[in-house]
């Protein structure tokens, strides 16, 4: 999907869509069968893997303790896709320009800034974990504890002293707020089909939640 | 001892803007100096003759190698204590040794990440180098380190005897003595020779270097002893 905002959009309709309800989980996940094109699973097979084991524990403990774990294993997971989708169409400066469409020049300007360096340091730490994850292995250091946390205080080191260096490059520049941009989109007609398709299957799941209140009044 | 490399070829990314180097060659036991622009592909290489990559093509054998280690042009990758007490240990190395040459003693205590990155390389060499490798793959051994820090470095690398070292990096003033000369030139890793003979090809030579060469004084190697004697030559 090339325009961000209906990307932005449509990723926060299904994933309110898929909270709330199970079929609106599973219809979330099959739009994303067949809209998600950059949705690589191959390339990120191991955080949505990681992902789903994090997220598989919660459910198996929600299942023992009575409630409902598959269905929220799977609302989970479609929201997860939906993320992981996110993730990988996104490209640098989207935020900042939608942030500037949205709220104006000050605002928007702020937030996309702040959305676009977070969405860089994501970049970074993964990067960061990659070569922490081949250092470790020609230490041949057991896994333990220690190691668990020495890699995460690594990890939390280097984003904070990156977020330094930024902060005061900005500075430095002369950054105070706001900004000026003129925020160019380019809309697909796959796009609007996507966009429809997406807002076609949350309005079934209102419908069909309305009916469920109706039946139980 | 060897390390060989048949068709190699280490790359980043498919996109446009990515690159790729070719690699063929042997490296024997000795001290051997890759030298290449940054950007060029140095660590990308160094991690697959480490064999934490797989290169895109072509195989990496070695033959008589039983340990490898590659220090990381970042040592914060490679801090797995939460001291430097623990640092050390985890390099299986006696701190206080450790400490007193690297001139941290009292810091024991410290998380490793305290310290100034220039300190943090000094500490991880000195762990490092008090090893001995069959292969020892240093990338950007010399970044963050001042002047009189580089030279000790060199003096101890000078000083290993055994095992192939495989030095990758971009500096232009202090060098231990090597045996061999390697550059990156145009995606392809090229092998110049050994030192001496290599100087007059390596085409990413330092100007101290190049005088020497234009004014007929070949160094006999590219320390910094041997760089003096060739200057003050008559």
């Amino acid at each position: 999907m090339q325009d961000v905002r209906l990307r932005t959009g449509v990723a926060v309709l299904l994933s309110l869509t898929a909270f709330f309800s199970l079929f609106g989980a599973i219809a979330a996940g099959c739009w994303c069968l067949v809209f998600a094109r950059h949705l690589s699973l191959e390339k990120h097979g191991r955080l949505f893997l990681a992902l789903a084991l994090f997220v598989g524990f919660f459910a198996v403990v929600l299942s023992v303790s009575g409630g409902d774990g598959l269905s929220y294993f799977i609302r989970m997971m479609a929201i997860i896709l939906i993320g992981v989708w996110v993730y990988s169409e996104q490209k640098k400066g989207e935020f900042l320009r939608l942030g500037v469409w949205l709220f104006g020049k000050k605002v928007g300007f702020e937030l996309g800034l702040v959305a676009d360096m977070a969405m860089q340091a994501m970049d970074l730490l993964v990067a960061d974990f990659h070569a922490i994850r081949l250092a470790e292995k020609l230490k041949q250091r057991p896994m333990s504890a220690n190691r668990i946390v020495s890699m995460g205080i690594v990890l939390v080191n280097n984003a904070l002293r990156r977020a330094d260096d930024t902060a005061e490059l900005l500075a430095v520049r002369g950054y105070r707020n706001g900004g000026s941009l003129c925020p160019g989109f380019e809309t697909t007609r796959l796009d609007i089909i996507a966009s429809l398709l997406a807002g076609g299957i949350a309005l079934l799941v209102i419908l069909h939640a309305s009916e469920f209140f109706i039946l139980y009044r | 001892m060897r390390l060989l490399l048949k068709g190699v070829v280490a790359s980043r990314g498919e996109g446009a803007g990515d690159w790729s180097v070719l690699a063929d060659g042997i490296f024997s036991e000795g001290i051997h100096l890759v030298s290449g622009d940054v950007g060029s592909g140095k660590t990308t290489l160094a991690q697959v003759l480490a064999g934490l990559l797989v290169p895109a093509s072509g195989t990496v054998a070695r033959d008589g190698i039983l340990s490898v280690m590659l220090s990381f042009q970042f040592p914060e990758y490679q801090v797995t204590g939460l001291t430097i007490r623990e640092e050390c240990e985890s390099w299986g190395v006696d701190s206080g040794e450790v400490l007193s040459a690297t001139r941290l003693t009292g810091k024991e205590a410290f998380s490793p990440l305290r310290l100034s990155r220039g300190e943090l390389k000094r500490l991880h060499l000195a762990c490092l180098l008090s090893h001995t490798y069959d292969l020892l793959i240093l990338d950007e051994p010399f970044s963050s380190l001042d002047c009189s820090e580089k030279e000790r470095v060199c003096r101890q690398l000078s000083e290993r005897k055994t095992g192939i070292t495989i030095l990758f990096t971009h500096e232009q003033q202090t060098f231990p003595r090597v045996d061999y000369i390697w550059e990156i030139v145009n995606g392809r890793l090229v092998c110049r020779g050994r030192v001496p003979d290599a100087l007059p090809l390596w085409q990413h030579a330092p100007e101290l270097v190049r005088n020497l060469l234009a004014a007929g004084k070949c160094p006999k190697n590219i320390a910094p002893g041997d760089l003096v004697e060739a200057a003050c030559r008559m």
